[in-house]
């Protein structure tokens, strides 16, 4: 081999060294993209419904009349179902499935959708902080007032158990590709009037009422608490109120005591309720607002030993120690943990008020009929 | 004149000074031509010997002389690259015929930057590197200035095809800070942008006579900066190149159209040098070039923390708080959760609890859609450069040159962000008078930033100005609305983000439409300070400078060197980049030096020291040391030792930069105004880094100059007949006083709990305080070493091989600590060539394979790895003697393999292109 060759031979052996090293530059990779979630089963909400023990048939029934099945197939949602089971819809009065299918569809769609949640929650995120957390559901009573009006449920938990609203969840973490199910004990009912409805139709309540039209005289605020109790729907559908309503009873044995003998309990109502409207606006519109809390609390919802929380008369007066509430709990065979007993206590009150009537629910608020008036001071 | 040779020649001219004579003028004609080709040489420098006359064949290989010597008359003939030839001239009228012999012989070059004195290559003090015209003949690159990248030791940062920074023994980075460059003796940096603006300001390549690149520390000869290396940058003198010379290349790039379609490049230049009579001579030169720009295309999701970051994953598709490196407008973010969520549980109560828990109650950042780089930096880049100087001969001794350089073109520039510099303008003039002892200089640098804008803050602003980002109808909320929509129709995360986006971002303008264009446009053209993204920058430089070599009065004790200089800056960006919004800020500066050097023990050793002392009237004054020693092992092979150090006054943004930079964050400078204007020692103030734990007030400090000293022990030599070059060096530096930023907060409320709960809920600092940006000097000192070895063998038939390695390396960096250190630890080149094979010995080619190791970069811009690339280069050429032309077919990165050498910069591609040069031998 000549040196001219042996030259040319080097070189090419150099050229392909070079560019076998040289096919390997990286330029920036491109982004690369997050992974995306994925679900721990391929299981949709709408094929748990058809599970083996055919325990949610009549869920299914609900989901199929109400049209929301396709909601509960699409992978493309993500919801929290509190499926009560079939014995959970005989345990609220729909004893077959022929009556959920009787029923109007509108009906049956506020009823499937008020159990929706539109997020994941698991039972370990339920909040076990007094009084619950309050979750939009599928359902928006006013579209036209604003696309992003919801009606509300209220999920909650404790040491010993959990809630959505009053009804005890008894089974937790059911895991489906578009969601997640807790089953519940009963139905959940929507609610569809307002705490104003009821003050003003329950005969119980009339002295309620009276000290609220006294209250509301006030000049600065006019019909404020009727208001934001329901009789203007506008204002009160964003409102969250927990309301301890006296009865009449409790109206007429605290007015007698503070009228030193002009009153006594056996005379008619209208009596009181005239009396109610000579007492000073501010007096009365103080008690009232001692009687409501600015948040939802269902009587489960209760600490079990007294624990003081503040009312709407906090606003105003910010020091106040507020009423003390109070619920023992226990377990009722075919519902689960339920409130025994509830009482609240006012600061000026010997003794704490029984709720005789637990957890009405409304729009915008619950109610709970109490025997004492609470006074704040 | 070029410089290696007038010093040479002042050198030999002073030994026969002493023969002046008043003796009748003969005339001596000849020609030179090429012992083996029978080419014609130009520029060949002919002297009378034993007289101080002289002069250098035309382009047609002809010389004329006027000697005042009596025949006969010796001729000295010689010119790199040929043997000295010694021509006896008997008779009047007797033409000259003189054919050199080409002397392939390696390491006889002349540099002069080494010592300010032209010595031979072997025989400098310190390393020196050295690209002469005929390199650039031969080389593959399609500019001049690539041709720095094949040197060991140096790296290059490619922000745009015409700005590229050169840096040598680490600290890369676009329009690096530590490496002084030098045209024509002057200062080539941009005196506002700070970077040295040689690839688009500087000599046409036709003009180059020659590059010297002295790497590491050199401040001692050169002033301030050089911390990282001087490179010198010198243009053909017209007395001794003349004619009318040009050179068309023609090319192509994006070959593939990956990132961009396939584009054409444009390299045009002509030179024309004319010598008029013995004492007068002048040139003209220009140059345009014109290509579609490489791209930032790194479109990685960037995890931004004022100037720092790192790459995650993540894509606009995937990560709301998407943001792109190389994506702007994308930084534009804010946390939903704590920005909008608040207003919308007020107006939605029974929201509270559902928003409150939404994304599992952590923050939730959003950015706004941005645009890539392609959408918002002008695609043409050009660079148009003209230049022309006028050479007097005063006298035999004395040589005046006025020249002036002036270049504009559109760039990219990677700073704290990417810059489109749009019509960038600077122009250089000076006034230069030469003596064989002494120089006097006088010059200026104008520049005007021209139409340049910071991309990102431009892209940042076109949202804005399409789209509010903040109000309860702007952007965000917007957003936020959808979002929560989607949410409360059972949407997951990530497709109620992506609806969201879709909804906020219904009629963005689309890139490159009339609209996009016409708020983009509207948005680049209004200043920085009234809002906008252009920054007005017209920053000048004036400096004066002499020198004066005693070694004629001193020469039997020691040659001995004295210079001084005198610079003003006057800073002047009305108010968009710089604190000068009440007028120009002048800041002046003034050094001077001395050196001193004497051979011992014969010509065994020769030892040199040099003193530099400079003063900043915003710092206090520096004296640098430099001492050299060459041993002479034998002839052509030398050991040399040398200490040196460097240092740099802050450039002028560090000193007085007052730049906002969006999100309540704002660039300062360190002279002490700013503690005044933004009371950072009064007012409270924190160190960012030191939070939720250190509480203590911030004290602005006081802001010193940077320094670097350096060891190094080098050899360089003539080994196995003189066949092998070997050049090999080891150095140990030391910085201290480096120059970094910090960021510091000023709470808006004065409250540092602010801050620090801020930063407990992840939630952005700059909502709840003012973020500064303070340079200051780290207390760390960081170490450096390194090596280099090249080797070149001179093959059979012309045949030329060449290798080098190099490694820089960074120690005792403090955990925590960002050094911009920025540089691959190993590089390496590996060429092949031939100048003279094939027909008739008229053919060349080169192929050279460069491969540098894997590295984190750091920048305020971006920090990510970058990985190895290996580069291809290569070119075969063909001469035409008849016309001294020559016809080149080169390739940069011949295999298309794209690679970024700064992340976040330009991806660079193959360029292939044909040319054709006139009159270039």
């Amino acid at each position: 081999m000549n040196r001219t060759t042996s030259m040319k031979t080097w070189t090419m052996a150099l050229a392909t060294a070079v560019i076998g090293f040289s096919a390997c530059n990286k330029a920036p990779e491109p982004a690369t993209p997050l992974a995306p979630e994925v679900p721990a089963t391929s299981t949709t909400l709408a094929q748990l419904l058809d599970s083996p023990d055919s325990s949610f048939t009549f869920l299914r029934a609900a989901v199929v009349r109400a049209g929301l099945l396709a909601t509960l197939q699409n992978t493309g949602v993500r919801l929290t179902v509190f499926a009560p089971d079939n014995d959970a819809f005989i345990a609220s009065g729909i004893p077959n499935r022929t009556v959920i299918n009787s029923l109007p569809v509108a009906t049956v769609n506020a009823l499937v959708n008020y159990h929706v949640i539109p997020q994941i929650i698991r039972s370990t995120s339920i909040p076990t902080t007094f009084p619950n957390f309050q979750y939009p559901v599928n359902i928006n009573p006013n579209p036209a007032a604003s696309p992003f009006l919801r009606l509300t449920s209220y999920p909650s938990r404790r040491s010993n158990g959990a809630w959505v609203n009053n009804i005890p969840i008894t089974a937790t973490d059911i895991p489906a590709a578009n969601g997640i199910v807790h089953k519940v004990s009963r139905l959940l009912s929507p609610p569809s009037a307002f705490l104003w409805n009821q003050i003003t139709t329950d005969p119980r309540l009339v002295l309620l009422r009276a000290a609220i039209d006294r209250a509301d005289q006030d000049p600065t605020a006019p019909g404020f608490l009727a208001n934001v109790l329901g009789n203007n729907p506008n204002v009160a559908i964003g409102a969250n109120f927990t309301v301890f309503a006296p009865d009449t009873t409790a109206f007429k044995n605290t007015l007698s005591f503070l009228s030193a003998g002009a009153l006594n309990p056996t005379m008619p109502n209208a009596v009181f309720a005239g009396f109610i409207g000579t007492l000073p606006i501010t007096t009365v519109k103080g008690i009232v607002v001692y009687h409501v809390l600015g948040a939802r609390a269902f009587s489960n919802n209760l600490p079990p030993t007294a624990t003081n929380v503040r009312t709407l008369l906090n606003s105003s007066i910010a020091s106040h120690p507020g009423v003390g509430v109070q619920a023992t709990l226990v377990n009722v065979p075919g519902f689960g943990l339920a409130a025994a007993t509830a009482t609240v206590k006012g600061a000026a009150n010997p003794t704490a008020a029984n709720v005789t009537t637990p957890d009405l629910h409304f729009i915008n608020g619950t109610m709970h009929i109490i025997n004492q008036v609470l006074l704040p001071q | 004149m070029r410089r290696s040779i007038s010093y040479l020649m002042a050198l030999f001219l002073s030994s026969v000074l002493t023969i002046a004579a008043y003796a009748q003028n003969n005339v001596v004609n000849g020609s030179i031509q090429n012992a083996i080709t029978g080419e014609k040489v130009a520029a060949v420098s002919v002297t009378v010997k034993g007289a101080d006359q002289g002069t250098f064949s035309d382009d047609k290989g002809n010389f004329r002389l006027s000697t005042s010597q009596k025949y006969p008359v010796t001729l000295i003939v010689s010119s790199i690259g040929f043997e000295q030839q010694e021509v006896s001239v008997s008779t009047a009228g007797q033409v000259v015929a003189v054919s050199l012999k080409p002397a392939n012989a390696l390491g006889q070059e002349v540099v002069v930057s080494a010592t300010k004195v032209a010595t031979k290559i072997l025989e400098s003090p310190v390393s020196i590197e050295r690209v002469s015209t005929a390199q650039i003949r031969n080389a593959p690159a399609a500019t001049y200035y690539d041709m720095l990248r094949g040197l060991k030791g140096v790296d290059f940062t490619t922000s745009s095809l015409t700005f590229q920074t050169p840096t040598t023994r680490g600290f890369n980075g676009s329009g690096a800070l530590r490496v002084n460059q030098i045209v024509d003796g002057m200062d080539n940096q941009a005196p506002g942008l700070n970077f040295s603006v040689g690839s688009i300001v500087g000599l046409s390549e036709l003009d180059v006579d020659n590059m010297e690149l002295l790497p590491g520390a050199s401040s001692a000869l050169y002033g301030p900066g050089g911390m990282n290396g001087t490179i010198l940058i010198n243009s053909k003198n017209p007395f001794k190149h003349q004619g009318l010379s040009f050179q068309v290349k023609a090319g192509m790039m994006n070959a593939d159209s990956r990132y961009r379609e396939k584009s054409a490049y444009h390299n045009w230049s002509v030179r024309w040098a004319k010598k008029v009579n013995d004492k007068l001579a002048f040139k003209i030169n220009t140059e345009i070039i014109a290509a579609k720009d490489w791209l930032g295309y790194d479109d990685r999701n960037y995890l931004r923390a004022g100037t720092t970051g790192q790459i995650i994953p993540g894509n606009r598709a995937t990560d709301p708080n998407y943001d792109g490196v190389n994506v702007y407008g994308d930084e534009t973010t804010t946390d939903i959760r704590s920005a909008v969520f608040p207003g919308l549980a007020n107006a939605a109560p029974f929201l509270r609890n559902f928003l409150d828990t939404l994304n599992g109650g952590r923050a939730m950042n959003v950015s706004r859609t941005g645009y890539r780089e392609d959408q918002v930096v002008n695609p043409n880049t050009y660079n148009y450069k003209i230049s022309g100087a006028v050479h007097y001969k005063i006298n035999e001794r004395i040589e005046a040159v006025f020249a002036g350089f002036w270049g504009t073109g559109n760039t990219v520039y990677t700073g704290s962000e990417r810059y489109s510099l749009r019509g960038l303008k600077m122009g250089q003039y000076k006034l230069e008078l030469n003596h064989k002892n002494w120089m006097v200089r006088a010059y200026t640098t104008q520049e005007n930033a021209g139409e340049s804008y910071n991309a990102t803050v431009t892209t940042r602003l076109l949202n804005e100005a399409w789209k509010p980002s903040g109000g309860s109808t702007g952007w965000f909320a917007q957003y936020t609305q959808a979002y929560v929509n989607a949410r409360l129709n059972g949407s997951p995360d990530a497709a109620a983000h992506t609806l969201a986006r879709s909804v906020a971002d219904v009629g963005r303008p689309v890139a490159g439409s009339a609209d996009f264009r016409r708020i983009f446009d509207r948005v680049r053209s209004v200043p920085i300070s009234q809002g906008g993204g252009l920054f007005v920058d017209k920053t000048d430089l004036y400096a004066v400078e002499g020198q004066y070599n005693l070694t004629h009065l001193t020469g039997g004790f020691a040659e001995i060197l004295v210079g001084a200089n005198f610079r003003r800056f006057v800073l002047n960006s009305e108010g968009t980049l710089f604190a000068d919004s009440a007028g120009a800020i002048g800041i002046n500066e003034y050094g001077g030096y001395v050196q001193a050097s004497r051979k011992f023990f014969g010509d065994i050793l020769k030892f040199t020291v040099s003193g530099r002392y400079d003063k900043n009237q915003n710092f206090k004054g520096r004296f640098t040391p430099r001492a050299t020693a060459l041993i002479k092992v034998k002839e052509n092979n030398n050991i040399r030792l040398s200490f040196q150090t460097a240092y740099r006054f802050p450039s002028t943004q560090q000193q007085w930069i007052d730049l906002g930079i969006g999100s309540n964050t704002r660039l300062l400078g360190g002279v002490e105004f700013f503690n005044q204007k933004y009371q950072l020692s009064t007012r409270p103030t924190y160190l960012l880094s030191g939070l939720p734990g250190n509480t203590r007030q911030f004290q602005f400090p006081e802001f010193k100059p940077e320094s670097v000293s350096t060891f190094e022990l080098g050899y360089k030599g003539l080994l196995f007949g003189d066949k092998l070059l070997i050049d090999a060096y080891g150095y140990f530096g030391q910085y201290q006083d480096f120059i970094t930023r910090t960021l510091v907060i000023q709470p808006f409320s004065g409250n540092v709990a602010d801050v620090t709960n801020a930063l407990a809920n992840n939630i952005n600092v700059s909502n709840v305080g003012n973020i500064y940006s303070v340079p200051f000097n780290s207390p760390s000192k960081v170490k450096t070493f390194g090596f280099g070895i090249g080797l070149d063998y001179r093959l059979p038939r012309n045949f030329v091989a060449g290798f080098n390695l190099s490694s820089d390396e960074l120690r005792d960096v403090p955990p925590g600590f960002i050094s911009f250190f920025s540089t691959p630890q190993y590089r390496t080149n590996f060429s092949i060539s031939n100048t003279a094979f094939g027909y008739k010995k008229r053919m060349g080619f080169t192929v050279n394979w460069r491969w540098q190791d894997s590295f984190f970069y750091e920048s305020d811009f971006t920090n990510a790895v970058v990985p190895a690339i290996h580069t291809v280069d290569a070119q075969i050429s063909y001469r035409i003697p008849a016309t001294r032309s020559m016809l080149k077919l080169g390739a940069n990165n011949l295999l298309n393999q794209y690679y970024t050498n700064g992340a976040g910069n330009a991806i660079i591609g193959g360029l292939y292109y044909v040319s054709f040069a006139y009159n270039v031998f």
